[in-house]
């Protein structure tokens, strides 16, 4: 069964970019969106509540996981000429449905689009319900299994520094790379937040921009791991 | 799609006429947006521009148009027209101290945008339809009365003003979803939709469906050709978007949030035409009773105004986009 409504628009149609656009380009729109569907946004008043800007916010994230990343772009790309190759086959009826086609079908409940998609879709397009195997959860980037000690671990802390951040990391099986291509931060500084290395970090407001977007990536409270990282760092800039 | 690669004959369905002129409603829900401001603003420099401009004040029973142009209130107007059947369009049109642009006076004490009936507004509809000129602006009421909305409907550009207070984007919100079902309760009964828009209608919660743009995507699925048809017809409806009395960075950046939203929600196009940033001197110069363009043509509004009348200077001429 398709889904219909907002969840039946390609990734282009949520980010309103064109299929041939550049990367620069729904970076943009990706940032366009996002302001759009922020919950405090006053454009939404009267039009979406906020369970549905909600929602859109997950699918403009979701679309820009995909089309901002070239090669689960290309792949996905690849989907979508297939789809339409086989939504554009001519509609012979096959002789031996002939019959159930004739009867009249009844209204009620959702209606059958064109054809199904062929069942290969590639592993990184997100199912629209996650089927997680039991005991795992998931992040942005990754799937892991739970470990009770360490979530409560995780929930218990208060004051994050590097380790702390490496630490989780690599409980979210989460790879420096990962983090990398997802933000467009240098390794080096990633590697340097890491080591609590501040030596190596630019000036304060650029480690603060740097350590909220791992925070988001690893699930984590962004204002509580910003301040207290950016404390040591002050401190140890002081 | 089949609509896509063949040419059908629409000649049989209303509205398929092109007007004598290209015509643009200046609507918005809410009064006070400054939807006269920038009527009468874009009919001035239209006029500059050397195009052959109509500014009409359709704000019947509260007509104030005249006021921003500096101009009294004398002669004939709408309601003459309105009250004598022998009078011609032509006669109510009146010249303006402004090289290429003519000016149709609202003002009366007689009517209200409420109180035409059928025949008066297919009348006045018609007139506006058929004058020849390479503009016609319209100058539309606050609130969305039927014959506002079928002023608004009939128009090629169909601009929206809205400023970034919540109030006003609810009113023009609330407008443009009175359009759209205006617009789509005219087509569906051209189309014999009407049953199933019904049935859908009442389903609506079990469907899931929330939004214009919903319901187009389940009646192409009950009806592929009917449906095709009403999304073809529904696609021309674009809304352009004026965002007045902007005052800070924050402001400009709701423009585009809006664009998106309205996309969203209905499903067919929408533009942005640009901001208009809050100025003092607006009603510096509404208080002298003269145009801000005449007087103020250093300000920062004047080229905001003058870079969003050329969006419409530059269409192909009289086939601009419907």
């Amino acid at each position: 069964m398709k889904h219909l409504g907002i969840h039946s628009q390609s990734y282009y149609d949520i980010l309103e970019v064109s299929p041939q656009a550049p990367l620069q380009e729904i970076h943009r729109a990706y940032q366009r969106a996002r302001v759009a569907y922020s919950p405090d946004s006053p454009a939404l008043y009267t039009m979406f509540t906020p369970e549905e800007a909600k929602e859109l916010l997950r699918l403009v994230e979701e679309a820009f996981t995909v089309l901002g990343h070239e090669e689960r772009r290309r792949a996905y790309d690849e989907q979508l000429l297939r789809e339409k190759a086989m939504r554009e086959l001519p509609d012979f009826p096959d002789p031996q449905q002939d019959e159930e086609l004739s009867s009249e079908r009844p209204l009620q409940g959702q209606p059958e689009t064109h054809r199904e998609a062929p069942q290969t879709a590639p592993a990184f397009v997100f199912a629209r319900e996650p089927q997680l195997p039991q005991g795992h959860a998931r992040t942005r980037l990754s799937t892991y299994p739970l470990n009770s000690e360490m979530e409560e671990e995780i929930k218990q802390t208060r004051e994050f520094n590097g380790p702390t951040l490496q630490k989780i990391r690599s409980y979210k099986r989460i790879s420096v790379d990962q983090i990398c291509d997802e933000t467009r931060i240098g390794k080096s500084y990633l590697v340097a937040l890491e080591k609590d290395d501040f030596e190596s970090l630019p000036a304060a407001v650029f480690v603060r921009g740097f350590v909220v977007q791992v925070a988001r990536l690893l699930g984590l409270d962004e204002k509580l791991v910003a301040d207290s990282y950016m404390k040591n760092f002050k401190k140890y800039k002081n | 799609m089949w609509i896509e690669n063949t040419q059908y004959d629409f000649s049989y369905l209303r509205g398929y006429k092109q007007p004598a002129s290209v015509l643009i409603a200046v609507g918005g829900g809410k009064g006070g947006v400054g939807k006269s401001f920038f009527s009468s603003s874009l009919a001035l420099l239209l006029a500059h521009r050397g195009f052959d401009t109509i500014l009409a004040d359709l704000d019947l029973g509260a007509a104030n148009l005249h006021t921003y142009l500096g101009e009294k209130i004398e002669g004939k107007g709408i309601n003459e027209y309105l009250l004598n059947p022998g009078l011609r369009f032509e006669e109510v049109i009146r010249p303006t101290p402004y090289a290429n642009l003519r000016f149709v006076s609202g003002a009366s004490e007689g009517h209200n945008i409420s109180g035409l009936t059928q025949p008066q507004r297919s009348r006045l509809m018609s007139a506006l339809f058929n004058t020849p000129a390479d503009f016609v602006v319209m100058d539309l009421s606050a609130g969305a009365h039927d014959t506002t909305l079928d002023f608004f409907l009939m128009a090629n550009r169909k601009v929206l003003v809205m400023t970034p207070e919540p109030s006003s984007m609810e009113n023009a919100y609330s407008f443009m979803k009175a359009v759209f079902y205006r617009k789509l309760k005219r087509h569906e009964a051209q189309l014999g939709l009407t049953d199933q828009l019904a049935q859908l209608m009442a389903q609506r919660q079990e469907l899931g469906i929330r939004t214009p743009a919903d319901l187009l995507q389940w009646v192409a699925l009950k009806e592929p050709r009917g449906g095709a048809q009403l999304k073809h017809f529904m696609q021309a409806l674009k809304f352009e978007i004026v965002l007045n009395q902007t005052r800070s960075m924050h402001d400009n950046e709701l423009g585009p949030s809006v664009k998106a939203v309205c996309k969203k929600y209905f499903g067919t196009p929408c533009e942005l035409l640009g901001h208009l940033d809050y100025d003092n001197a607006v009603w510096q110069a509404l208080r002298k009773r003269r145009p801000l363009l005449i007087d103020y043509p250093q300000s920062r509004l004047y080229s905001q105004l003058f870079a969003i009348s050329k969006e419409f200077a530059n269409v192909p001429f009289k086939r601009a986009v419907v």
